[in-house]
């Protein structure tokens, strides 16, 4: 019992760690400008347009993490481990090295070449997807891979055994079994998205209504000076992603499988 | 094993408290600079640590956010910022003595064109033109971006601002960055400051602008913080910084050393000051 009261108190520590930054922010809180920086034009574009971004990002993400998860879960083929350790490579390299990284490959013939035939990445909105889906493809990939790794493959064999073809045992046995680690993965996925910074300043640009992201907007507030102003703008991020995690908690409580 | 193990415990100690008591007793100075002087005030720095025995702490960035990090941190001994804009501010909210402030080198915004000028870009004018790729520092948090504004204000027709403006792909978050983005051809152009071709001669050069069409000359100016706690330290440095020694260091690195040198390469222009950059580049 004294052991789960410690483990409790622990809990209760971490919480107000964070809760306690929170609300050391007020201390610069100005109500008349939070209503003004809250219904400004700007705001609601950046909010739109974070928001935008890390959905989609979290989608493409999972398109790629989920068959490759399962690869790296199921499958054993020459590169593996190499392919696992690169996995790792965002949370080695930092947001802005991995910004450059990207920004040095579109300024090579390769990259120019694609910029020019193809979608134009640097200053523009895919480029905060692709900072965004470089950031957390990895991270997604590592989380749903662990979520099919508690599944046993026997539950796969039986499968085949019954006649299921490799997909039909996938998309019958496999992903609704690992439906909850995935859906954490990708609630994970978008949050890292959301509060995705680094990476997005070096290759999409701070400019204001075109690639200006809350997270951008609040370096920007920053690199201004206007310490009242940035302090809103983190309400306003903490609001929108907080909100967006626990209201699908929320949700997923109804679900058969859920994290009670 | 004990005895070994005793003997370790308390070497390590004695290092510990030995550097802590070290690192308490060395006099040190901690400066907010901004990154366009990053190059010579690391060696400036470097010069007056070996003559004085001070140690100094540098933190670089852009200057409205090293400001921030100074006014939240109530921290620091001198402000260094990139231009006067931020000094003006820190003036006006009393973070740092007026008083001490003094003018270290002079700035004198330029377009900056990949090297070799591939697009053929010789003037003003041609930044509105059809098919050129231009980027500006971010006009908000960034000097050089501000000062890129009041330039197109003052010289475009709405026509041409408008075309200016289809032009512009994003804007950049540091003086650093401005001249990263034509170094790897990422832009056909910027409007930066002139020195900024001897930051990086090998992919960078710079077009002056004629001296009608540039509204103001920057300067780098310094003062010592009002959080400061060694007051005549700081001043110390502030003095050191604008000795003929360190000025020999900026001019090595191609920075206009006097009003007269900036006048020279651009006409006679007001120096300093703030510009209040309209809403419309700003979103707000």
């Amino acid at each position: 019992m004294k052991f789960k009261k410690l483990c409790i108190m622990f809990a209760f520590c971490s919480f107000f760690l964070y809760a306690g930054l929170i609300v050391s922010l007020a201390y610069f809180f100005r109500g008349a400008l939070f209503v003004e920086t809250l219904f400004n034009e700007r705001t609601f574009f950046s909010i739109r347009l974070s928001v935008s971004a890390a959905t989609i990002a979290t989608l493409i993400s999972l398109c790629i993490a989920i068959p490759s998860a399962y690869a790296l879960s199921r499958c054993h083929f020459p590169g593996k481990g190499i392919i696992d350790t690169m996995l790792e490579l965002p949370m080695i390299v930092s947001p802005a090295a991995l910004g450059a990284m990207l920004l040095i490959f579109f300024s090579n013939p390769a990259g120019s070449w694609l910029q020019q035939h193809g979608v134009q990445f640097v200053f523009a909105f895919p480029g905060i997807i692709l900072a965004q889906f470089i950031t957390t493809a990895g991270i997604a990939t590592r989380l749903i891979k662990a979520a099919m790794d508690e599944i046993p493959g026997k539950y796969e064999d039986v499968a085949s055994s019954l006649g299921a073809s490799p997909l039909k045992s996938f998309l019958t046995v496999t992903l609704p079994l690992s439906k909850r680690g995935i859906i954490a993965g990708a609630i994970l996925t978008w949050a890292k998205a959301l509060g995705e910074f680094g990476a997005t300043i070096t290759i999409a640009g701070s400019m204001a209504m075109k690639t200006e992201t809350i997270p951008i907007a609040i370096f920007m507030s920053l690199s201004n000076a206007d310490i009242e102003r940035t302090v809103i703008l983190i309400f306003i991020l903490i609001g929108i992603g907080i909100g967006v995690l626990y209201g699908t908690r929320l949700l997923l409580r109804k679900m058969p499988y859920d994290w009670k | 094993m004990r005895h070994m193990m005793f003997v370790a415990g308390s070497v390590f100690f004695a290092i510990i408290f030995s550097t802590a008591a070290f690192a308490l007793s060395e006099e040190r100075l901690m400066l907010f600079a901004g990154a366009a002087s990053k190059p010579p005030a690391e060696e400036a720095v470097k010069l007056f640590e070996k003559n004085t025995g001070v140690r100094v702490e540098v933190i670089f960035g852009g200057s409205g956010y090293v400001l921030s990090q100074m006014i939240l941190a109530k921290k620091g001994d001198i402000y260094f910022p990139g231009s006067s804009d931020y000094m003006e501010k820190a003036k006006r909210e009393g973070y740092v003595y007026p008083e001490t402030e003094r003018i270290v080198v002079y700035l004198v915004p330029a377009i900056n064109v990949q090297k070799g000028n591939p697009k053929h870009i010789k003037n003003l004018e041609d930044l509105a033109r059809p098919g050129i790729k231009v980027a500006i520092a971010n006009p908000e948090g960034v000097c050089v971006g501000a000062y890129a504004v009041e330039i197109i204000e003052k010289n475009f027709t709405k026509k041409q601002k408008k075309d200016f403006k289809k032009n512009i792909v994003n804007y950049t978050e540091s003086c650093a960055k401005t001249l990263t983005v034509v170094s790897l051809k990422l832009v056909d152009a910027v409007i930066g400051w002139s020195v900024f071709q001897h930051w990086n001669p090998e992919t960078v050069e710079t077009i002056p602008l004629k001296s009608n069409e540039v509204v103001r000359v920057g300067y780098i100016p310094i003062a010592v913080s009002t959080f400061t706690k060694n007051k005549v330290l700081a001043e110390q440095f502030v003095d050191f910084i604008i000795s003929e020694e360190v000025r020999s260091i900026f001019k090595k690195h191609q920075y206009f050393s006097s009003e007269q040198e900036a006048f020279a390469w651009i006409g006679q222009k007001p120096v300093g000051g703030e510009y209040a950059v309209p809403a419309e580049w700003t979103g707000k």
